[in-house]
């Protein structure tokens, strides 16, 4: 056989193969120049292609910034996107559900194709990074060959679909989700209707409402088992959210439903798509996802519309010709359940059994979580995976959203044999779900919006808390960390016990690494509810700031009580005023460290940027003002937390409007405080010319100001003040982030000028 | 055959010499300094919590380098990604140079202190499913073109050819010769 197109001809879906030649022959269209790069762009994307870091062509090397010279040339996969600079390709995986073939062929793929890496991610997806484009193709035939597809894993469509690992062997759960995450998975792949969306949609299910299970309320539409007694029999349906997301700006999910019936769901979901793909925004990026739309029209409106529109579709037979084999889709173990009696156990084995083992709720059988580090393993380790599954496990493993792997109808009297084989495969790490298995997305590893590396804090805080792990206080044990590399929330910061996400900070006109430190978020309840920011710490301070607050948790908090609690009886004011001194980054001269980030000894600058003192006092000037700004802010979190709302959205405003000025003073010093004149001077100066503009969310942070300023609100509700406290950090971000492009151009203009230039004005 | 993806892997003498976390840094130099002929670099990546993974990996355009710690062995590994023209012995050659274009860096990298590479043992390792399939019979076609080119590669040193035979793994034969010879005098003799 010379192809594998020729090889697998006959194990592929026929559908599922013309849409891989397709793809194909447009990859080779746009080789060819005859096919727009943003057209192809959006096209491989659909086929969970990414752009990776650097893709541009252009890589900080530490010392200067060097152009990568790849072979293609101009020849380009998406605009200012380097065809042979490596990519990733995300791989969807419903509900995280995979057999041992899938796991092979998974393992072959990183191996021949990435990096011999598997990174599992916080939506039950694979990704496999450094992928060369023209071997995609082949990529997904070896993948469809066994039941994988990576259509729609990326861009503006209907994401991989999630559910709680737990679902089917959950003790607490109202009826196994699985069937039905699989068949709006299989519905909505493709589906016409779910084609023309400004934004990305995001589904997930769930088993029961307390436990966090498949964190319905931070996704666009998420559903949660539940039953009610209709005639004396039991019927199933789903309470029914709409409009949550995390992102840069968290929304909770509403209730759109509290007790849709089974055999409404399918439809429910076409008709929330038509709805969406016709109303939702698509110009203004940043507005589009469903949550926007939720909330511009109200639940109720838009619920009315949805019900509109279910009576206009022509019916469907897939909408419920799933449900007759519901009953009967039960998984099969591979083996007798047995209980765990006097068989021998070798060391750590108690370790990992109090915290890797959860017993189902059918005797004799439990889950085993498999912790991966960073959510990686390796293509051997994969394979070796595979074979246990067979052997112990069956077909039925799972990823899970905290990228980890889980074994599911494992026979308890197998422990001792499975742990010594994981053992062998390097994977019995025990600490699963608890504060060593830290979560974090790609960061700047990887991705091209990483602003700090959120996989080398992980992996340092992993480290450092692995030896302790055993001496930890229960209730610290039982923490959880995610980071993400910037505000969009791969991570998962936001609903966090401790949650970070990346920033950085100009110092003395040098760059550091920092992270926001969130706290409060609730990851039970279905990510109940959102954390928020504290304050910017430097990235080599995290470990301390860790030490401190779990100190202080374990010293001063009362019996029972929950680290949400905790903060909220502290109050943030007065913890952030015991991490005062560690929020300082020392000079350069006096500890370098800080200027780079974690696991990565570049110094962390950006590229050309000099060190002028021209820069430096101007940086001092706008630095001030900016944490002004940064003080309000915080402010307002107080009032949040004290219930006063409208205080809250008062200081909250003007933190935006302290921020606004900073950046208006480099440019006009004495502009008066007056509101109108603050928002025009910023909109004719930042807005209008793009100074403010983030490379990637180009004037959205700027809208925050608009709307805040256009239409301040009359209702004053925590959901809504919450709201505008996150829009006001990410704009101070965004002015930290104007002030530091604005800075380079001056030494750039200042430099060029030469040593007798004019001195920038303030 | 037109095999294209091949890899490389040198082991080193002594494991306990490299401590993974300093190469961090070393490959990063090599991209400040563009060490490695006729190779665009691209990045570096820390793979050092995987258990026996790539270690740390030095990602370039055409083949990637990692400190592979396989089986507990630690080792440069080099495969290659992009193809390359000519013969097979061509592209053997033009493999085997940059691979121990790699090594000769690495031992004579200050910051690593003094490490040292064997080479009466190395495996080479086919990336290609497809087209070298691991079986006897990948083995059979490929042997005496191997054996030849080990032979020169050697300079007449004994060796032998031994097919890794777990047929879910990649092709993978293990070359184990009489004698370690000096890394420079294997690089020179691919000139």
């Amino acid at each position: 056989m010379s192809t594998w197109k020729e090889k697998l001809a006959e194990q592929i879906n026929p559908a599922w193969a013309e849409e891989i030649d397709v793809f194909e022959t447009q990859l080779e269209q746009r080789r060819q120049g005859k096919l727009d790069e943003k057209i192809f762009a959006e096209t491989r994307l659909r086929r969970g292609i990414y752009g990776q870091r650097y893709d541009n062509g252009q890589r900080h090397d530490g010392i200067r910034t060097q152009e990568i010279a790849y072979p293609s040339g101009s020849l380009t996969k998406g605009p200012d996107t380097a065809w042979d600079a490596p990519g990733m390709q995300r791989i969807k995986i419903p509900f995280g559900g995979m057999i041992p073939d899938q796991m092979e062929v998974l393992a072959d793929m990183s191996e021949e194709y990435s990096d011999a890496i598997l990174h599992v991610t916080t939506r039950q997806d694979f990704q496999l990074h450094f992928v060369h484009i023209d071997d995609t193709p082949d990529l997904m035939r070896r993948l469809a060959a066994v039941g994988i597809t990576t259509r729609e894993a990326c861009g503006n469509s209907v994401r991989n679909v999630t559910a709680c690992p737990l679902a089917g062997v959950c003790r607490d759960e109202a009826f196994d989700v699985t069937p039905y995450a699989r068949a709006i998975s299989r519905f909505l792949l493709g589906h016409p209707d779910a084609q023309n969306f400004g934004r990305k949609f995001k589904v997930a299910f769930s088993g029961c409402r307390d436990h966090a299970c498949g964190l319905v309320s931070m996704h666009d539409m998420g559903a949660i088992a539940v039953t009610k007694n209709e005639n004396g029999k039991e019927k199933r349906g789903f309470e029914l959210y709409v409009g949550g997301g995390l992102g840069a700006v968290p929304h909770q999910a509403k209730l759109f439903d509290s007790f849709l019936a089974e055999e409404d769901l399918l439809p429910t979901a076409q008709a929330m798509a038509r709805v969406f793909a016709r109303l939702g925004e698509k110009n203004i990026r940043s507005r589009a996802r469903i949550k926007f739309l939720v909330a511009k029209l109200g639940i109720d409106e838009f619920r009315r519309l949805v019900v509109e529109e279910r009576e206009t579709m022509p019916e469907d037979e897939r909408w419920t010709d799933y449900l007759p084999d519901v009953p009967h889709d039960q998984e099969k173990a591979v083996r007798e359940g047995q209980s765990l009696n006097g068989q021998a156990r070798s060391e750590g084995f108690q370790q990992w059994y109090e915290t890797n083992v959860y017993q189902q709720r059918q005797a004799d059988y439990v889950v085993v979580t498999i912790t991966l580090p960073l959510g990686d393993l390796s293509a051997w380790q994969m394979r070796g995976l595979a074979d246990l599954a067979r052997r112990f496990a069956g077909d039925n493993v799972r990823t899970t959203v905290e990228q980890n792997i889980v074994f599911r109808w494992v026979s308890e009297s197998d422990l001792p044999d499975l742990f010594q084989e994981l053992e062998r495969v390097g994977l019995s790490e025990p600490g699963a779900g608890s504060i060593v298995d830290v979560t974090a997305c790609p960061g700047t590893d990887t991705c091209k919006l990483g602003i700090a590396s959120s996989r080398g804090l992980a992996a340092e805080i992993r480290t450092r808390l692995a030896s302790q792990f055993m001496a930890m206080d229960e209730s610290v044990r039982n923490l959880r960390i995610k980071i993400s590399g910037c505000f969009n929330s791969c991570g998962q910061h936001h609903i966090a016990d401790i949650g970070f996400y990346g920033t950085s900070r100009t110092i003395s006109s040098r760059k550091v690494a920092h992270f926001q430190l969130v706290l409060g978020g609730k990851w039970t309840e279905n990510a109940g509810s959102y954390g928020l920011a504290m304050g910017s710490v430097p990235a080599k301070r995290i470990p301390e700031v860790l030490e401190r607050i779990t100190q202080r948790y374990v010293k001063e908090r009362t019996h029972g009580q929950s680290f949400q609690d905790f903060i909220r009886h502290i109050g943030k004011q007065e913890l952030r005023n015991s991490l005062e001194d560690l929020m300082k980054v020392p000079a350069y001269e006096e500890d370098s460290t800080f200027y780079s980030d974690w696991g990565d000894p570049r110094e962390f600058t950006m590229g050309d940027m000099g060190i002028g003192e021209c820069a430096g006092e101007v940086v001092s000037v706008v630095d001030f003002d900016l944490a002004a700004a940064e003080r309000l802010v915080f402010e307002a979190q107080i009032q949040l937390d004290e219930g006063d709302y409208s205080r809250a959205d008062e200081l909250a405003y003007s933190a935006m409007l302290q921020a606004a000025k900073a950046l208006i003073k480099t440019e006009f010093l004495d502009v008066q405080d007056d509101p109108d004149i603050l928002v025009e001077e910023f909109r004719r100066r930042f807005y209008e010319t793009k100074l403010f503009h983030d490379k990637y969310a180009g004037g959205k942070f700027a809208h925050y100001l608009f709307r805040r300023y256009e239409s301040p609100s009359q209702e004053h509700t925590r959901e809504h003040v919450h709201t505008l406290v996150e829009e006001v950090q990410l704009f101070i971000e965004a002015a930290h982030a104007c002030w530091e492009r604005i800075a380079q151009r001056q030494v750039a203009a200042a430099s060029a000028s030469g040593p007798n230039a004019e001195q920038p004005v303030q | 055959m037109e095999l294209q993806r091949l890899g490389v892997k040198f082991f080193l003498h002594d494991s306990s010499q490299l401590k993974l976390g300093d190469l961090v840094p070393v490959f990063h130099s090599w991209i400040q300094k563009q060490l490695v002929e006729d190779h665009i670099l691209v990045d570096v990546h820390n793979y050092s919590h995987v258990h026996e993974g790539p270690g740390i990996l030095l990602v370039a355009h055409e083949g990637n380098f990692s400190i592979d710690l396989r089986d507990g062995r630690l080792g440069l590994f080099y495969y290659r990604k992009q193809p390359l023209d000519g013969a097979l012995e061509s592209r053997l050659k033009n493999i085997f140079r940059t691979t121990l274009q790699g090594v000769r860096l690495l031992e004579n990298e200050p910051q690593l202190g003094k490490v040292q590479f064997k080479t009466d043992e190395l495996l080479l390792v086919a990336n290609d499913r497809l087209n070298a399939p691991n079986t006897e019979a990948t083995f059979q076609l490929l042997e005496p073109e191997l054996s030849r080119f080990f032979g020169q590669l050697l300079d007449g040193d004994d060796f032998t050819l031994t097919r890794q035979e777990d047929p879910k793994e990649r092709f993978t034969v293990r070359v184990q010769a009489g004698h370690s010879q000096d890394t420079q005098a294997l690089l020179d003799r691919l000139d």
